[in-house]
């Protein structure tokens, strides 16, 4: 059975009449990373939502479709400052705080609390109150609250958005890491470079609706990217393609060294 | 080329918390220069001492001949135009186009060009169509754009922008691209702290790298980018690009995407 399943989904924000996702079938298995692309607009932030049931429930709309999990989701929003408790003095409590709301024992937060913290490099932290934390340190903190809880199915918004680069590639490993452990990763990002090492498969939505969905490198080689409701691929593809190289390009600089030589 | 910003020794400490210190650099009009560095290493609060949100411990942050010590952020941002990290901050009025006229009205400037302004900031971005919406409908990537529309719109000597690009689409990029090397052409000094070296590499020219608080490297950027190990050492990492054309050694090393293309389309013929 899939970790995730969307069924037919279609989706409208309350009091609009474009859909916001239109017709969206898509399964995540556990143990894979899936990458969402797309253009702003294009609805991978809403696929998100909705995966995660925080729509229709809590922000309202009109969904039909079904959409099954099996297990716990949880989804790190695109605005982590936004996501903090509030309620928390320090960076131990914050990624607390999930696992509390879960009943946990005291020992199973402790030792989740610690774990998550160093997985996302944040151990010095956590003694630090999160309203004094940079943009970048409180969006690892939030992650780690996030990872605290152990979710089945884990959602992630532009995760890497306030990372330097060397976070940015810890979390990208770190999303590898998790799905070898069985967690269904999806994950939409704007960081195209990342997903030929890290996404097994890729989505790409345009105007609200699934236009390819398939293996990371069959979709990010796809020359329908480039067009008007394309995201592009990789730095290295637009580079390749720019120089009017042939196709399909490579995606990775170790792709384009084996192909010139 | 006169000195639009200067930090003379400067330091700030947070209660008991230092967050930079012995800085000093300086800023020529039309110098495009990024600032980066790992998370928490200063970026952010070294902008807020430039847009006088905060101002320095000890030393003299200077825009122009102003030092900002005296001087309230609203006629700091008479000089300074500026992106926060979290643009949702600095977004209040009804419309996109009442936010980013904002700026230019309470600075003075006279009606019939406030428009003006207001047309090209957002023209420049692709916002044009949304003018009217209000700025909490738009998605989260694009308020970032509507803020910036409002801080190009000040028509400021100075723009300090934080993570500009986080978030937005290619298309979005290339437009913020754009609109800096505009401004920058056309003597706005840019100051852009950015995670994304691949943006910087395209768009600047100059970095400054912060490293706990200190000023650890000040460079082009081609030659910081050449340098993989020191990079590495600060937190950071070349983009494709640069590592592409290092790899294959390609003449000039070149880091940005046009002249990446044009040697690789060379190395290919021959």
């Amino acid at each position: 059975m899939s970790a995730l399943v969307l069924k037919g989904v279609t989706y409208h924000y309350p009091a609009t009449r474009a859909p916001a996702l239109a017709d969206i079938t898509l399964a995540v298995e556990r143990g894979e990373v899936v990458g969402v692309i797309g253009n702003t607009g294009a609805g991978a932030s809403t696929l998100l939502l909705v995966a995660g049931d925080l729509v229709p429930r809590v922000l309202g709309g009109e969904l039909t479709g079904t959409v099954t999990r099996a297990g716990r989701s949880a989804l790190l929003l695109p605005t982590p400052w936004t996501q903090a408790s509030g309620m928390a003095f320090t960076v131990r409590d914050e990624v607390a705080f999930g696992p509390a709301n879960l009943g946990w024992p005291l020992e199973r937060i402790a030792a989740a609390v610690q774990r998550s913290l160093a997985r996302v490099g944040a151990s010095h932290l956590e003694a630090r109150d999160p309203a004094t934390l940079s943009g970048g340190e409180l969006q690892r903190v939030i992650l780690a609250g996030i990872l605290a809880m152990q979710p089945d199915v884990l959602l992630l918004d532009e995760p890497t958005a306030e990372l330097d680069p060397a976070g940015a590639a810890a979390v990208w490993r770190l999303l590898r890491e998790l799905a070898a452990e069985g967690t269904a990763v999806l994950v939409a990002t704007s960081e195209l470079d990342a997903l030929p090492d890290a996404a097994d498969r890729i989505v790409w939505l345009a105007g609200g609706r699934v236009r390819a969905i398939g293996p990371t490198r069959a979709v990010l080689s796809d020359a329908a990217l480039w067009s008007d409701a394309g995201p592009g691929s990789t730095a290295v593809a637009g580079a390749w393609r720019r120089a009017g190289l042939d196709a399909p390009p490579p995606l990775t600089v170790a792709d384009a060294l084996e192909r010139v030589r | 080329m006169s000195v639009v910003l200067a930090f003379e020794d400067v330091a700030f400490t947070y209660t008991g918390r230092p967050a930079l210190a012995g800085v000093s650099f300086s800023i020529a009009s039309g110098e495009r220069v990024a600032l980066v560095g790992r998370n928490g290493a200063g970026k952010s609060t070294l902008l807020r001492l430039v847009t006088g949100l905060r101002h320095p411990t000890s030393g003299v942050v200077r825009v122009g001949d102003w030092d900002t010590a005296g001087r309230r952020p609203d006629e700091l941002a008479r000089r300074v135009g500026s992106l926060f990290q979290h643009a949702d901050q600095q977004l209040f009025a009804r419309t996109v186009a009442d936010d980013v006229a904002f700026g230019p009205r309470v600075t003075g400037v006279a009606a019939p060009e406030i428009s003006a302004r207001v047309e090209r900031a957002l023209a420049s971005l692709g916002l044009t169509e949304v003018a009217g919406e209000h700025p909490y409908d738009l998605p989260p990537p694009w308020r970032k754009l509507a803020a910036l529309a409002g801080a190009l719109a000040l028509e400021p000597v100075l723009l300090v922008l934080d993570e500009p690009t986080a978030g937005l689409d290619r298309r979005a990029r290339d437009r913020v691209a754009t609109a800096l090397a505009t401004r920058a052409g056309n003597g706005t000094a840019l100051l852009v702290v950015t995670h994304d070296l691949g943006f910087a590499a395209e768009t600047l020219d100059r970095a400054l790298v912060l490293e706990r608080g200190r000023l650890a490297w000040d460079a082009p950027i081609a030659e910081l980018l050449a340098d993989a190990a020191r990079l590495e050492g600060l937190g950071l990492a070349a983009p494709p690009l640069a590592r592409l054309s290092h790899a294959l050694m390609l003449p000039g090393q070149p880091v940005r995407e046009r002249e990446v293309a044009r040697a690789l389309a060379e190395r290919c013929r021959t």
